[in-house]
């Protein structure tokens, strides 16, 4: 069993432990309820949680994941039959149903499992220690191999690579789950998801609902662990500091993030939900409990987008290599600056939005239920304040890829680099004075259409004034294409073409016909893709051989790309097409007069073929970290500090601190440098 | 400067050709209501300065590919170019002034689209789980479908009593909320006659999808020619079992109940009567009046085993509860 | 800077701040029963929420300088200082967020609340902040005796705040029908009640652990990083409420 490969020991592992708890859900809601259906929630459930738990067991061993899941799913069931008892005890009725447990007794037994995975993964062990007055160690060695990214490692790179792997694994998901309701709605009219079909306590319908909603929520969270991932990774060795501020609260914020995962996949399972990731109540109010399942899992994911943008803020203003100054900070610095003040402030609000939900239904607190004195617009006002600042979360660090991106593949300055730095604050400003677009038609007062109208429109001038500045940067140039600068060029465009694709929406009268449409589909999936996704793996194949040592094939990135884009670019003309032709969002079927079949039926294919290019990507990836070609130097022949040391970036980066000595992007400045290497050692590094 | 020439003409070429292209390939539905005038004429104002804009910054990003490209065996650096401050301001400056005239303009085009006509007809609409009715309360007929006259603006006065829904005709461009608790008002004018359909716009839950109800632009008279066949269809319901029936069929009780045995959300109505019912808690009732009263007002009550709780309570009449149940009698 | 001024004088500034916020306590009671003027209200908040935030939380300190070099204890410290407000900032938009909920929900009513409890709970918090500053000031300045005895009061004053809010204002409320599911006021009192006392909670547990391992001697004037990060997150607590308790208790009319 050792020799096999840790992924398939992981997968088998999944197999068997997913088939045990498979039986062992079928036992136990046979016992309970005197029924036991096997297409089911119970027994799901169980096969999710022992599953999830085997695989990490059968990867790593009885490492930090495995035992933080064991007490995740052991602390879960206490909860859960703790409340269950109580519940007994005060005599009321329905102990145990379909899902096994009442909704109190899976809110409650799934906060203690968070909880318990916590305690026995052991992410808050030091801060344990520190309350009972014990000091611990600055920082522990993490072993040599890649085992360091399944434990509990301090160091900033490891927990970004940790960050990138959960991503792509949500991205993965998500993407499944687009390319099975794509599937479905490739025809006009029901093929597989019909109201015979029965999973999981839900029909096809309400598959499709939870399916799309989940894929929203998913994609979300794959991309603020993947800012995240960046952020972590990259910050540090731009300013020129040995690690982040608070190593310990990186490592509790990117391991929070499993049981977040866990939660958000267990929705699916407990019935689902059929309100779409916006999760708006009176309809989650009355939602089957696999939405408390979602609103814990966003609850807790959050914690982890709220203390990671705590230390990049702390790190970036209080670890700057000597000389340093603001006009002299990477433009990217900047960017997770701008990215960070929003997800500190503002993801409280989707936190309290989702709480107060949760709350109407367990106590009957009526906050936006109109019988009750409540107002269902209350939520949307709350939710929108973080869900719009959100969007600028997703997509301020990738358009800050794009921009410390092009110089080293243009050798020419950055134009206009100190708008280019204050245009993110200014969009990240901005972007808290505009929620409301997403509320024109909500019956919200009328006299807030128009200011948000203004404030919206806004929004272009600092974005303008980036787009303006690429081009400038460009010209002139000395232009090399590899594929960090193919994502970088396709960024921008798909980028534009959301970005373009705005006014109309931000535009009232307009919107009154665009809004829930999949019009909006394709402008949101424009700029995601533009701002994050394409940057995303633009700073993958740039920066993996720094973190490896070696370089991802070039013939596969450029096939990534070409078969992506144009595949995306199709898909999202597409939507755009049809939703402003009749095609509402969110309906798992429509109206075959509406003359929309081929188009759909392209676009799902467009999807797979865009699933199939990711698969190249993740085949290039996983290959080329053992067997790509060694690339130890300045590949790209960057001015950026973290290029002038060897790769893979020493443990603690650099073993002699550098000083800013010029401004960063000077290409073409004879005899200029950024930094100067100092002759002593760095006082931290062993 | 040779290159600025060759970019300008090339952006220019571009501009013409997208926006050609764009409204050339029919973008929207066929324009139905003079809101959608409005909104159309602002749109298309948008679409040429997408085509403007995306040329602008796509040809000379093309072009740059193409002429700037490095040279084989050039290694050294491009011409060290840090930036231009007038420019930058201007180009800050100027997107500031374009934005706040396109805000100006869109203030413009909402107020048109809102304009008020204080002799517009009333329609009560309710949207439900999942279906439309429409009531005229001037001409006292309830309805499946909206009749409406052309070239008189109507207002509708939503409500719901479930979740929120969305008023959508994208004929007639303007979408409005549905929202419980509240009335919403949705002013339209039609200007075309046809047939078109109002799509919920707002997810509401399992058959969101299929919450769609027929939309018929009439002159006139057949309006009226409708108004008084509904009016004599309603009258003709002279007995109570004809008027269940036709509450049923008004308040989309076949969303969730099937009169023909089927599974649906909700137990069928085949044969409900006087049959013994398995209650959630254990419990077994007989299915008569009282129950089938209960059920309709205070649904929650007693859920059946097997069915989530999530029918709302309606708010009939008793004349109106009794005659569900007088219908729901005779399916047997 | 605080070794330089003698701990005398700090303890009587310390008097003089929770002086002031007595007397504008009772000057929103007031100015509540009588001409109940909102702008007055909130005047009087924003008043007292800066005396907390400059000489209890000393505020000023985000803004040092002469903290030593990059690798000296002292820098560090003041990393770990801005990372607390940063956590504070972004705990403050929760509670944001729950005044949002209030005004639109509630507007220009409030709920049935006990009039003299209110007063009673504000001013054992308020105390509260008055014996955490004594005791955090006492630690500056090497007494360890004093920072004992005074953080003791704080927590204990603390537990008298959750005794008055949660064991008897919430019975009191539901009794005379203010309850989570008897509409929005309800919801919205015990909401946002509920969550303030949340974070007393965590605030009595994070003094019951500071108060532990000041016994077994762990801070000294020099290193008292824990001692200072207590006070400053028990400060903001008392923060909130300086908000919270006009909101549900003074504006408005009865619902």
């Amino acid at each position: 069993m050792k020799k096999l490969n840790p992924v398939l020991r992981g997968l088998l592992f999944m197999l068997v432990g997913g088939s045990a708890g498979f039986a062992l859900g079928l036992v136990i809601a046979l016992a309970a309820t005197g029924q036991a259906d096997p297409a089911g929630s119970v027994p799901a459930v169980f096969a999710w949680f022992l599953g999830a738990t085997a695989f990490f067991y059968g990867l790593s061993g009885y490492g930090p994941a495995a035992r933080g899941l064991v007490w995740q799913v052991v602390g879960t069931l206490a909860g859960a039959l703790f409340v269950t008892l109580l519940r007994l005890v005060m005599g009321l009725d329905e102990i145990f149903g379909s899902f096994l447990f009442s909704e109190p007794a899976w809110v409650f037994g799934a906060l203690v499992g968070v909880l318990s995975f916590i305690a026995g993964s052991r992410i808050a062990d030091d801060w344990w220690k520190w309350a009972k007055g014990i000091s611990t160690p600055e920082h522990d060695e993490d072993p040599a191999d890649w085992r360091k990214y399944l434990g509990v490692s301090l160091d900033h790179k490891v927990i970004g690579i940790q960050y990138t792997m959960i991503a792509l694994l949500l991205l993965a998901i998500g993407g499944t789950f687009a390319l099975i309701f794509r599937t479905e709605l490739a025809a006009s009219q029901l093929q597989f998801l019909t109201a015979e079909f029965k999973l999981f306590n839900q029909n096809g319908l309400q598959i499709y609902n939870s399916l799309m909603s989940l894929h929203g929520m998913l994609m979300i969270i794959s991309i603020l662990l993947g800012v995240s991932g960046i952020m972590n990774y990259v910050v540090p060795l731009l300013i020129g500091a040995q690690d982040m501020a608070f190593p310990r609260l990186n490592a509790f914020a990117v391991w929070i993030a499993v049981p977040a995962a866990v939660l958000l996949l267990a929705s699916l399972l407990l019935g689902g939900f059929d309100t779409g990731w916006t999760g708006y109540p009176p309809l989650s109010a009355r939602a089957p409990v696999g939405i408390q399942m979602f609103f814990l899992g966003v609850f807790t994911a959050g914690w982890s987008s709220i203390l990671g943008s705590l230390n990049i803020i702390a790190t970036i203003v209080r670890l700057r290599a000597r000389g340093m100054t603001a006009w002299r900070m990477p433009i990217f610095v900047w960017a997770s600056m701008a990215t960070s003040i929003i997800a500190l402030t503002a993801t409280q609000l989707i936190g309290l939005s989702f709480q107060l939900v949760m709350f109407q239904r367990l106590l009957g607190m009526g906050f936006f239920d109109a019988t009750r004195g409540g107002n269902p617009v209350l939520f949307q006002h709350l939710f929108w304040f973080y869900s719009h600042p959100a969007v600028y979360v997703f997509v301020l660090p990738g358009l800050g890829v794009i921009s410390e991106l092009l110089p080293v593949f243009v050798r020419k300055p950055l134009y206009g680099y100190r708008f280019v730095a204050v245009s993110s604050l200014g969009i990240a400003l901005v972007g808290f004075l505009v929620w409301a677009h997403h509320m024109f038609t909500s019956g919200m007062n009328e006299y807030l259409r128009v200011p948000f109208m203004y404030s919206t429109l806004l929004v272009a001038v600092p974005t303008g004034v980036k787009f303006f500045s690429w081009v400038a940067t460009i010209w002139k140039g000395k232009i090399e294409t590899p594929t960090p600068m193919l994502f970088v060029l396709g960024g921008i465009i798909v980028f534009l073409l959301g970005g373009l694709t705005g006014p109309p929406n931000a535009t009232v009268s307009v919107d009154l016909h665009l809004h829930d449409t999949y019009f909006i589909v394709g402008h949101f999936h424009d700029t995601i893709f533009g701002g994050f996704v394409f940057p995303f793996f633009a700073a993958l194949y740039y920066w993996f051989p720094k973190a490896t040592g070696r370089r991802m094939n070039e013939t596969l990135g450029k096939i990534h790309f070409w078969l992506m884009t144009p595949s995306f670019l199709f898909l999202t003309f597409g939507m755009m097409r049809i939703g402003l032709l009749g095609m509402r969002r969110r309906i798992a079927d429509y109206d075959p007069a509406l003359g929309l079949d081929t188009t759909h039926l392209l676009m799902t294919v467009a999807g797979y073929l865009i699933a199939l290019s990711v698969l190249v990507f993740f085949f290039n990836f996983f290959r080329s970290i053992t067997k790509g070609e060694k690339a130890a130097g300045n590949v790209w022949n960057s001015r950026s500090p973290e290029w002038l040391v060897p790769s893979p970036m020493p443990a603690h980066n650099y073993a002699v601190p550098f000083e800013v000595v010029g401004e960063p992007y000077d290409y073409g400045l004879p005899g200029s440098r950024f930094v100067e290497f100092s002759k002593a050692k760095h006082p931290e590094a062993h | 400067m040779r290159h600025f020439v060759t970019v300008g003409i090339f952006v220019i070429l571009m501009t013409i050709l997208t926006y050609v292209g764009l409204s050339a390939s029919g973008l929207m539905p066929v324009e139905a209501s003079e809101q959608a005038r409005s909104i159309d004429w602002l749109w298309d104002i948008q679409v040429k300065a997408i085509a403007f804009l995306f040329s602008l910054i796509v040809v000379p990003l093309i072009y740059s590919l193409v002429v700037f490209r490095r040279r084989r065996g050039d290694t050294t650096d491009a011409e060290h170019i840090e930036g231009n401050t007038r420019l930058e301001i201007a180009w800050t400056v100027l997107p500031l002034v374009a934005v706040l005239a396109l805000a100006y303009v869109g203030a413009y085009s909402l107020a048109e689209v809102r304009r008020v006509d204080a002799n517009a007809m009333v329609i009560k609409v309710t949207g439900i789980q999942w279906a439309w009715k429409f009531e005229y309360p001037e001409q006292g007929i309830t309805s499946t479908e909206l009749y409406l006259p052309v070239s008189r603006q109507v207002v509708l006065k939503m409500e719901s009593p479930d979740v929120i829904h969305s008023f959508w005709v994208p004929e007639f461009r303007i979408k409005q909320d549905v929202v419980p608790g509240r009335v919403t008002e949705y002013r339209v004018t039609p200007t075309l006659i046809g047939n078109y359909k109002v799509r919920c716009a707002e997810l509401c839950g399992t058959s969101h999808a299929y919450m769609e109800s027929p939309v018929i632009v009439v002159d006139q008279a057949a309006f009226d020619a409708w108004i008084s066949e509904q009016q004599r269809l309603a009258a003709a319901l002279d007995t109570p079992e004809k008027r269940g029936e036709a509450l049923a069929a008004n308040n989309a009780c076949a969303a969730c109940h099937t009169v023909t045995g089927a599974e649906s959300i909700g137990p069928t109505w085949l044969g409900l009567f006087g049959s013994e019912v398995s209650l959630a808690d254990g419990t077994t009732i007989t299915a008569d009046d009282a129950y089938l009263e209960e059920s309709i007002l205070n649904p929650t009550a007693k859920v059946v085993e097997g069915f989530a709780p999530s029918m709302p309570p309606f708010p009939f009449t008793t004349e109106e509860v009794a005659d569900i149940i007088a219908y729901i009698k005779t399916l047997q | 800077m605080p070794h330089l001024q003698d701990k005398a004088a700090i303890f009587r500034l310390g008097v003089t701040i929770f002086v002031y916020l007595a007397v504008l306590t009772g000057l929103e009671y007031f100015v509540a029963v009588t001409f109940a003027s909102v702008l007055f209200l909130i005047v009087i908040a924003l008043v007292k929420a800066a005396l907390v935030a400059y000489y209890y939380m000393h505020i000023s300190r985000l803004n040092a300088e002469h903290e030593g070099e990059p690798e000296s204890h002292g820098y560090r410290t003041g990393t770990m200082r801005l990372g607390l407000w940063l956590f504070l900032l972004s705990d403050s938009f929760v509670f944001g967020g729950l005044m949002v909920a209030r005004v639109n929900l509630l507007g220009m009513t409030r709920p049935e609340l006990n009039q003299l409890l209110g007063l009673l709970v504000t001013g054992i918090l308020l105390a509260s902040s008055f014996f955490m500053n004594r005791g955090e000031t006492a630690m500056e300045h090497g007494d360890r005796k004093s920072f004992l005895a005074n953080t003791t009061l704080t927590l204990l004053l603390g537990v008298l705040f959750l005794v008055g809010v949660v064991g008897l204002e919430w019975p009191m409320a539901i009794h005379a029908g203010v309850k989570p599911d008897s509409g929005a006021p309800g919801a919205i009192f015990f909401m946002m009640t509920g969550m303030h006392a949340l974070h007393v909670t965590t605030g009595v547990i994070f003094l019951f652990i500071v108060l532990g391992n000041g016994r077994k001697g762990l801070y000294t004037s020099e290193k008292h990083w824990a001692v200072e990060a207590a006070a400053v997150y028990w400060h903001f607590v008392d923060l909130v409420w300086i908000f919270f308790y006009p909101a549900l208790y003074l504006i408005g009319r009865i619902a």
